[in-house]
């Protein structure tokens, strides 16, 4: 389990993937493809199995081949599980019944996995495990238990040739790094990785293309808790929506954000009318004209983004104990639950997100994003220190809220001593970002050497094989 | 009270899959917030976590296999074969649900020396600072109120009424 000093050989291969000589490879690949010569080179599997999505791909391709739902589903209508693309090209997911591989962040049922790998790997990527190498994304610390369980799905149900197994901050920082070949982030060789995931956020310091393992801190918070919190704050307000994971999901892609100033957002999210720059409709799906649910009018979900950062615009003095969203009598207000078809969000838009930052509003005793960063960094030698928080990515869906990096930096800054500067980018697609590290690095000239290859797990088992892979 | 509740990883693994029904037990024991606090927070971390429960609790093994049945007589071989395994894998899902915190308990990271790190070391701790802010469960608004029956939070008479006549001791309205 102890960091191993000596230097894997596959960082010569990062290294001179980092000088460009990946490109070349990728290039000659693209050319090769149709010719006899791809066969010679078999197919790497990317697959960045995450607890909300699988993200499954060719090595050296651009972007993965599937992007979809880790799970099973069966709509409420219907006796028949869907599997994972199953589930989105449903037309009607009304009240569907989950069932995921994943709890809290780690695979722990190996039998649902295994239904969604098999769709993903034959029916999406057409490709046959045994003929191809599997690049696999995992999450941090996982337990051996698992580790040897998911040996077990690769080698023994699937048959892969070989694995290699990787996490998702070093393969952020191999793809930023390759990117922003200039960069400080290149140059110094170090970032901070901050991936807000499906059950948790983790900011996880790189060096030299590994994760820093003895400083990464973690908080039990990301999209799922997100999503289910806003689940229970409709429900409490308007409607009872508590089994529509899927169509809660999209109220929050599409109308959550984060404030940059919550108690002077509380008041604005008060206001009647015109004034509440926050209220917005979202219209249900009737089942009849239209199968989902979507936003009533995109200019009046945006008129928020008019808001200045920071100063309180001129308040329009209302009644202090004005409550516009409970105006009516109650009777009323019974009488138009039951026939309703839309419901209005206002300050869920960003009490909603803003559980990432304060994670102890919800009654959890855990730090929320600022302190989480700053705890990692303070776990990293001191000359990293700067360096770090001057390259601070941002990856995962929940880091894709609007304002999500202003708000970071805001609450940063106050934590960061005043002479370091404070830098913060969200990757080009924090959803996509780890498997296109992933590509990248199924396509450097090394891979195979990298991989622990059928035989070798066969010889030597699950626990000897997985050290080669430092963590 | 609700300040002090733990990490996850304190919480019990079996709780998992009956979070509503330990959720409104939980509610209806006045002298148990602490516990509805906690359920609450399992559900974030569940999946529908309302009737699926119920039909959990369900017998609905029948439904599957005469589903299975149905294929058999219906798709080809191979078809079949995949439908049943897959019945295999939710009945797995149901009958064993190995929760995670279960299989962290097996791993027995307590045991490793503290320089190793692991999932147990990586957890961020408590917040430096313990002040928590209270959102009116009604309305969002900041909430100076706490329900004395079921303790959550709510910001003035007005929504005390509505949370009294609608959602006192329910989970949702
Ligand atoms: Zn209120
Ligand atoms: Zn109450």
């Amino acid at each position: 389990m102890s960091f191993d000093d000596s230097f894997p050989p596959f960082l010569e291969s990062i290294k001179s993937l980092l000088e460009g000589k990946l490109f070349f490879v990728t290039k000659e690949r693209e050319q090769g493809r149709g010719s006899g010569k791809w066969r010679e080179m078999p197919n790497v599997v990317v697959l960045d199995n995450g607890g909300g999505l699988c993200k499954a791909g060719i090595g050296g391709d651009n972007n993965p081949t599937a992007v979809v739902p880790n799970c099973l589903g069966r709509p409420s209508a219907s006796k028949k599980w869907l599997v994972a693309d199953q589930l989105q090209a449903c037309e009607d997911l009304t009240s569907a019944t989950l069932r995921r591989p994943f709890d809290r962040g780690y695979l722990i049922n190996p039998d649902l996995q295994k239904e969604v790998w098999d769709r993903v790997f034959r029916s999406l990527l057409h490709v046959d495990p045994t003929a191809s190498s599997l690049l696999l994304v995992e999450p941090l610390f996982n337990l051996p238990s698992i580790q040897r369980s998911t040996d077990e799905i690769v080698f023994e149900d699937f048959g892969f040739r070989s694995l290699y197994v990787a996490d998702s901050p070093s393969l952020v920082h191999l793809y930023e790094a390759s990117h922003r070949p200039d960069g400080l982030l290149s140059k110094a060789q170090c970032s901070l990785v901050v991936d807000s995931g499906f059950s948790f956020t983790h900011a996880a310091p790189v060096l030299q293309n590994f994760t820093i393992n003895y400083a990464v801190k973690r908080f039990d918070l990301g999209g799922k808790a997100l999503t289910n919190y806003l689940k229970e704050l409709v429900s409490y307000r308007s409607i009872n929506v508590m089994d529509e994971t899927f169509l809660i999901d999209d109220v929050k892609e599409k109308l959550c954000f984060v404030s940059l100033n919550v108690s002077r957002d509380l008041q604005i999210a008060r206001r009647r009318g015109k004034d509440n720059l926050f209220r917005c409709t979202y219209v249900l799906p009737d089942g009849v004209t239209h199968m989902k649910g979507f936003v009533k009018d995109l200019d009046e979900a945006q008129r928020y983004l008019t808001l200045p950062d920071e100063t309180l615009p001129q308040p329009v003095e209302k009644k202090e104990d004005g409550h516009p969203e409970f105006s009516e009598k109650p009777e009323e207000r019974k009488r138009i639950d039951l026939t309703k078809t839309e419901f209005t969000l206002t300050n869920e838009r960003f009490l909603v997100p803003e559980m990432i930052f304060h994670p102890a509003d919800l009654g959890m005793n855990q730090a929320g994003l600022a302190e989480c960063i700053v705890r990692a960094v303070n776990s990293c030698h001191p000359h990293l220190h700067p360096v770090l928080y001057e390259s601070i990515i941002l990856t995962g869906g929940s880091t894709l809220f609007p304002g999500f990096a202003k708000r970071l930096e805001k609450e940063l800054r106050p934590l960061v001593p005043d002479n370091y500067q404070v830098k913060i980018t969200t990757q080009e697609d924090p959803i996509l970002g780890v498997w296109r590290g992933g590509s990248l690095l199924a396509s450097s000239p090394d891979f195979e050497e990298m991989c622990v290859t059928k035989s070798e797990y066969e010889e030597l088992g699950s626990i000897r094989c997985r050290r080669r892979f430092f963590h | 009270m609700d300040d002090e509740i733990s990490g996850s990883f304190r919480r019990t693994s079996s709780r998992t899959r009956k979070v509503a029904s330990k959720m409104v037990a939980a509610l209806a024991s006045s002298d148990n917030r602490t516990q509805a606090a906690l359920a609450r927070l399992e559900a974030l971390e569940s999946d529908n976590a309302g009737p699926e429960v119920i039909e959990l609790n369900d017998d609905d093994d029948a439904s599957l296999d005469e589903d299975d049945s149905v294929h058999v007589q219906k798709r080809q071989s191979k078809n079949t074969k995949r439908r049943t395994r897959q019945a295999k894998a939710l009945e797995s899902a149901k009958k064993a649900p190995r929760t995670f915190l279960e299989l962290l308990q097996e791993a027995n990271l307590e045991s490793l020396p503290p320089h190793v790190p692991s999932y147990l070391r990586a957890g961020v701790g408590p917040p430096s600072s313990t002040s928590r802010r209270h959102f009116c469960t009604v309305c969002g608004f900041t909430a100076n109120y706490t329900c004395v029956r079921c303790g959550v939070r709510f910001c003035s008479g007005r929504c005390q009424n509505i949370h009294n006549d609608t959602r006192c001791l329910k989970f949702v309205a």
